[in-house]
């Protein structure tokens, strides 16, 4: 899927209008037109052993232009489409708040979007049947990429040319941020050990500070919250490429293990390119419920929204492992959930003096 | 109310001094007191009310005289005073009648008829005349003119309420340009008020009369107000039918008694009654006997007692010699013992016939003394009951109904023939002594009752009470359960043993003296299976006319209607009818319009309290498409709902004849009437509802398609792609297209819908077709050809014709058979 071809612009190009081509012969042979994909649920999501990723199952739905609704989503893919030519066509690229907003411009109201969901789902809908990433669509998501800190050289493309960065030695505080297309990025050098993704701004600061990624040579990731692509991206080249052990830190509630889920076995809506962004061999390193009853963490109570993720989790397909089910259960059990930030309860240097060193250990990474 | 009798104990002058201030109250004083019984409660009703009643005895008129009525209307303010004058085409009133007519109340044609008409009690006119004069003073002023009379008559009247006479004022021939009719004018004390119903009044009334004109003056119209007619068909002429017998009341039937002339009470049956002939007189007058005589109790003969039997006529009869004594005492004896069973007059006939048979073989004279005489000493003998000799229950069982009572002298011929019965109508369960003990008590009891001659003569209520009775004694002596169903299965069986008796019934005059035989009369023809009353007395709208008249009256988008048959309430026939028109020019905000006919009356007050509304209420129109809150109650939306009851006898909730009563068979046709037409509504309902969605569809997407194909053919560098194909598939429609390949055209329908559809097709060509290839016929008009195919076209199929014409021949192609929404034309 990544662009390999000397003009990935132009292949990327060639297959929308390739789409938009499909659309014309049905029309022409009198048929009414439609676009089949598949459906983007959690039952629809399968695992696949030879990749070891959760990919979209054998479950299609197709958009045809029999109903007026359908009708709308292809004139909108349509448009969408010649708007994404159009803009590989010149090289440039736009955020997919953009998009949304450029469809305002359209000359057919009715090919206006009605809210960003909307472009979004377009976008993902074409990425899928098209096979290039949005990335190659030169679509980008809004919030500014998440960052990387620890001893990692690297080459970046960039508009004004080729940039060599050492995540470390190169940045400030905040550390080294990812490109919306890390395909971009190349590896020159590293002295990595293991790379440390992180969900939270707080626990990240909390590490540089005590100079854990100095201390442990780990790359640290982080993730912000849910992980945009471009972060699970780079984090499956950094473990693919330089082979390097993964391990993702989070908050001990359902949807941090969420969060865990599409960095390791990716996300229900881009199950299309989980070969692509997943690393499947991330390990979890806490905060595991087992660990609030261990260091007997400060806890706020689940709400029933909790309850309901934990449940659902129980059910979804990626989290049917020994060790998951466990844990879910002990949680359902305490009725507890618990912030990376409550080790600070121990100390503010307890999280990586004793809580990471020993997770660690035990996870075998160090 | 005050108490008018006097007081026990109290002065004894007080009656008379009452009696002094009682007196008769004429119909019209009391008419005065009581207006609005009759709708002259108010002056705004009032008005409506006077209209109502002339408009309804004009279309009365002139449909009885075969008149398509055409009937003005006009009311003017006059002073403090609202003028009101009617005029109708009717055949007119005679001089002598007019009086009568509008000044005497309760005079009137039909009171007295069973046959669908508007008016009835003769009340309403003349109510109006009196509330004129009542309120202003004035007399009525009339004017008639008889069909084929060379001038008209004018009276001015007013009515003496006093006598309930009319007082003519002036009486004097005029001229009047209206060939025949009748004019009335009243001055009357109202206002407007009630003009919508007014208004609505005389247009309900041209909704269920298409064949009359009407027209309305009133001041706040600024012209008049015109009905015009919707067919020259008068409605059907109704036969006046004579009462049904399910139909009448006790003091009704007793007055026909009364004043009929036939002698007979099976002659007046069938001579005062609808659908009463010979067989079913015989019926109702055996149905009558059994109630006015009661039935005997017939009792069998056993082999063992045909001797006794045969002993007892030989010693009753004297002087006939051995021989023919013998023979008639054996004769009866043998009758009697191949008979199952035998009742008192059965006896008597059989002695009569055996006597008959015996003289002429003999020779010897039967006479009456000695028949009787022979009929009591059989009879005795047949049913001899000796109470102290009644067999004991111990006996009874040991002998389980065999030879009973054998002694002679005190026999027992009842009991144990009661015993089998109520054995065998009772539970098996129970004890050989309690029934035996029953039967003794029975036995005991009818004996006691067997009356006059022991005829055993009871009615149904004589013997319900006396197996009552025994039954009471055995639960009360023998401590023994005796419960409603034994003593009823033991009814059954014995009345099931009655005979009709042939006595005489009295004649009508005694009948209708005793109010009792009367109602034992009453009560025979009720419970007699009689066929329902003729339906010509009925003159229904008819379903096609209800729908013509809501088309006249209501610019809507869809009509229906339905007339039930036939059915009969206490003896009056009566038909239901609907009608829904919907949509269109109606208001679509708030209730449905509900328009309530009787005998083709709108009715224009006390919706509330009508049947018709109930009904309505309690239908849950969600069901046929039409919006209504809550699931109940009156529903919303643009529509009209009529109801018309036409009967012989219109149950109304008062004399005001605003609201019909509820009876439950009168509802229930209601109700099924109006399912009938909003059945159609519903469907019609929901093929627009369906309708519209494709239209809405096919709107959307016969933009967003092109503009799809626009935009596809952009991005890829093409010429737009041709999507008709595409979009008749996608509107589940027919589609026609011609291709035209040089000389040769070729038409072709697709058929993308689910359904079978068969396509009119007409290709109109200005040059003639050569070498047709299909099933299609071409027709030359003056220069064009008119090419005519319509194919069969299964869903998913396709059909095709071709012909060869010239190049630049025009083609104009008109497709029918097919809803519009449905068909894609690209010819």
């Amino acid at each position: 899927m990544s662009s390999e071809t000397q003009n990935p612009n132009e292949d990327a190009r060639e297959q929308l209008i390739d789409l938009a081509a499909d659309f014309y012969d049905q029309f022409a042979g009198g048929k009414i037109p439609e676009l089949t994909l598949p459906t983007r649920t959690k039952r629809n999501i399968e695992y696949d052993p030879d990749s070891g990723v959760w990919v979209y199952g054998d479950r299609t739905s197709t958009r045809s232009a029999n109903s007026v609704r359908g009708a709308r989503k292809l004139l909108k893919a349509v448009y969408t489409i010649d708007f994404l030519a159009q803009q590989l066509d010149e090289d440039r690229s736009s955020t997919l708040r953009e998009l949304y907003y450029l469809s305002e411009s359209w000359d057919n109201t009715e090919a206006h979007f009605s809210d960003q969901d909307e472009s979004n789902q377009m976008i993902e809908d074409l990425e899928i049947v098209s096979e290039v990433t949005r990335e190659d669509l030169h679509m980008r998501p809004e919030e500014s990429g998440a960052t990387l800190m620890g001893p990692l050289l690297l080459r970046e493309q960039t508009r004004r040319g080729e940039r060599e960065i050492h995540c470390q030695k190169d940045v400030g505080e905040g550390g080294y941020q990812i490109p919306n297309n890390p395909d971009t990025i190349e590896f020159l050098d590293h002295e990595i050990d293991f790379v440390l993704c992180v969900e939270t701004g707080g626990m990240r600061d909390r590490l540089i500070e005590n100079g854990f990624d100095d201390d442990y040579n780990c790359l640290v990731v982080h993730l912000k919250g849910q992980p945009a692509r471009a972060t699970r991206r780079i984090t499956k080249r950094l473990h693919d490429e330089l082979d390097l052990p993964v391990v993702v830190f989070t908050d001990g509630d359902p949807w941090s293990y969420r969060i865990y889920g599409s960095v390791a076995y990716g996300s229900i809506k881009s199950a299309h390119l989980s070969e692509y962004l997943a690393t499947p061999e991330a390990a979890f390193v806490g905060i595991q419920p087992e660990d609030i009853v261990e260091y007997d963490l400060p806890t706020d109570p689940l709400a029933d929204s909790d309850i309901n993720a934990l449940e659902s989790e129980l059910s979804d397909p990626r989290f049917q492992t020994d060790y998951w089910t466990e844990q879910i259960e002990l949680q359902l059990e305490i009725e507890k959930k618990a912030e990376q930030q409550a080790l600070a309860s121990r100390g503010l240097d307890f999280v990586t003096d004793t809580y990471l060193p020993e997770r660690l250990d035990a996870m075998g990474v160090i | 109310m005050t108490s008018f009798q006097s007081t026990l104990g109290e002065d004894a002058g007080i009656a008379d001094e009452l009696a002094q201030s009682q007196r008769e109250i004429s119909i019209a004083e009391f008419f005065e007191k009581n207006k609005h019984m009759l709708g002259f409660d108010s002056g705004a009703r009032g008005l409506v009310t006077a209209v109502k009643e002339a408009v309804d005895n004009a279309l009365d008129a002139t449909e009885e005289a075969g008149i398509l009525p055409d009937i003005y209307v006009e009311i003017t303010e006059v002073g403090d005073y609202y003028r009101l004058v009617i005029e109708d085409n009717g055949p007119g009133i005679t001089k002598e009648q007019v009086p009568k007519v509008f000044g005497k109340l309760l005079y009137g044609s039909r009171f007295h008829k069973r046959e669908q008409s508007r008016g009835q009690q003769g009340i309403g006119i003349s109510a109006a005349v009196l509330y004129s004069q009542l309120t202003s003073g004035k007399p009525a002023k009339i004017t008639s003119r008889p069909k084929g009379s060379a001038d008209a008559e004018y009276v001015e009247l007013i009515i003496d309420t006093d006598t309930n006479e009319p007082e003519i004022k002036t009486a004097e021939r005029t001229t009047w340009d209206r060939t025949h009719g009748t004019r009335i004018e009243l001055e009357m004390e109202a206002n407007m008020r009630a003009r919508s119903q007014l208004r609505g009044y005389m247009k309900h009334t041209a909704v269920v009369n298409p064949h009359a004109r009407l027209e309305l003056r009133e001041p706040g119209l600024d012209g008049p107000m015109k009905f015009e007619r919707g067919t020259d068909q008068l409605p059907a002429e109704t036969k006046e039918i004579r009462p049904h017998p399910h139909g009448v009341e006790l003091g009704t039937l007793i007055k026909m008694l009364e004043a009929t002339e036939s002698y007979s009470v099976s002659g007046f049956l069938q001579g005062e009654f609808t659908r009463v002939g010979g067989k079913t007189a015989e019926k109702v007058l055996n149905a009558f006997r059994d109630r006015h005589f009661g039935r005997e109790l017939s009792w069998p003969v056993a082999a063992s007692h045909e001797a006794d039997i045969e002993d007892a006529i030989v010693d009753a009869v004297s002087n006939k010699g051995a021989d023919a004594t013998e023979s008639f005492a054996s004769g009866i004896v043998e009758v009697l013992g191949n008979r199952e069973r035998t009742c008192r007059f059965e006896l008597a006939e059989i002695v009569d016939t055996v006597a008959d048979r015996v003289e002429d073989e003999t020779g010897r004279t039967f006479g009456d003394t000695v028949r009787e005489n022979a009929i009591e000493a059989a009879w005795a003998a047949v049913v001899a009951f000796d109470s102290d000799a009644a067999v004991s229950t111990d006996e009874a069982v040991a002998a389980n109904g065999d030879v009973a009572g054998a002694d002679s002298d005190g026999r027992d011929r009842l009991t144990s023939d009661l015993y089998a019965i109520v054995d065998e109508a009772t539970s098996t369960r129970k004890d050989d002594a309690v029934i035996h003990g029953f039967s003794e008590r029975l036995a005991r009891r009818l004996d006691a009752d067997a009356g006059e001659e022991r005829r055993f003569r009871f009615t149904a209520d004589e013997l319900q009470r006396a197996i009552e009775d025994a039954a009471d004694a055995t639960v009360e002596y023998d401590e023994v359960s005796f419960g409603d169903t034994a003593r009823e299965n033991v009814f059954e069986a014995l009345w099931a043993l009655t005979r009709t008796v042939p006595d005489d019934l009295p004649k009508v005059k005694t009948v209708a003296a005793d109010r009792d035989t009367a109602s034992q009369l009453l009560e025979a023809m009720r419970e007699t299976d009689i066929l329902a009353p003729p339906t010509d007395c009925l003159s229904p709208i008819t379903d096609t006319l209800v729908e013509a008249g809501l088309r006249k009256e209501y610019d809507a988008d869809f009509y229906a209607a339905a007339t039930r048959d036939a059915e009969v309430h206490g003896g009056d026939p009566f038909i239901v009818e609907a009608g829904i028109a919907y949509g269109g020019e109606l208001k679509s905000e708030g209730s449905i319009d509900l328009l309530r006919f009787a005998n083709r009356v709108p009715l224009v007050y006390q919706r509330g309290a009508c049947a018709s509304t109930d009904v309505v209420k309690q239908i849950g129109w969600r069901n046929y498409g039409l919006d209504q809150p809550g699931g109940s109650g009156m529903p919303n939306g643009p529509a009209v709902l009529m109801i018309h009851v036409a009967s012989t006898n219109v149950p109304f909730t008062s004399e005001s004849k605003d609201a019909i009563a509820n009876i439950p068979a009168i509802e229930d046709e209601i109700e099924l009437a109006i399912r009938e037409a909003a059945r159609e509504l519903k469907s019609y309902l929901n093929k627009r509802r369906s309708m519209q969605k494709r239209r809405e569809k096919q709107d959307v997407l016969g933009r967003i398609l092109p503009e799809m194909a626009e935009k596809v053919a952009e991005v890829t560098g093409r010429e737009p792609p041709n999507i008709d194909g595409a979009m008749a598939r996608i509107m589940n429609n027919l589609s026609v297209d011609r291709e035209v390949s040089g000389t040769t055209v070729t038409l072709s329908v697709e058929n993308y819908s689910d359904r079978a559809e068969q396509p009119e097709i007409t290709d109109i060509l200005s040059a003639e077709p050569q070498a047709l290839n299909g099933d299609a016929s071409v027709v030359d008009m003056d220069g064009e050809w008119f090419l005519q195919w319509s194919p069969s076209v299964s869903a998913g199929e396709e059909a095709s014709i071709s012909y060869e014409v010239p190049e630049e021949t025009d083609f104009d192609v008109n497709v029918d058979g097919v809803d519009a929404e449905k068909l894609t034309v690209n010819a």
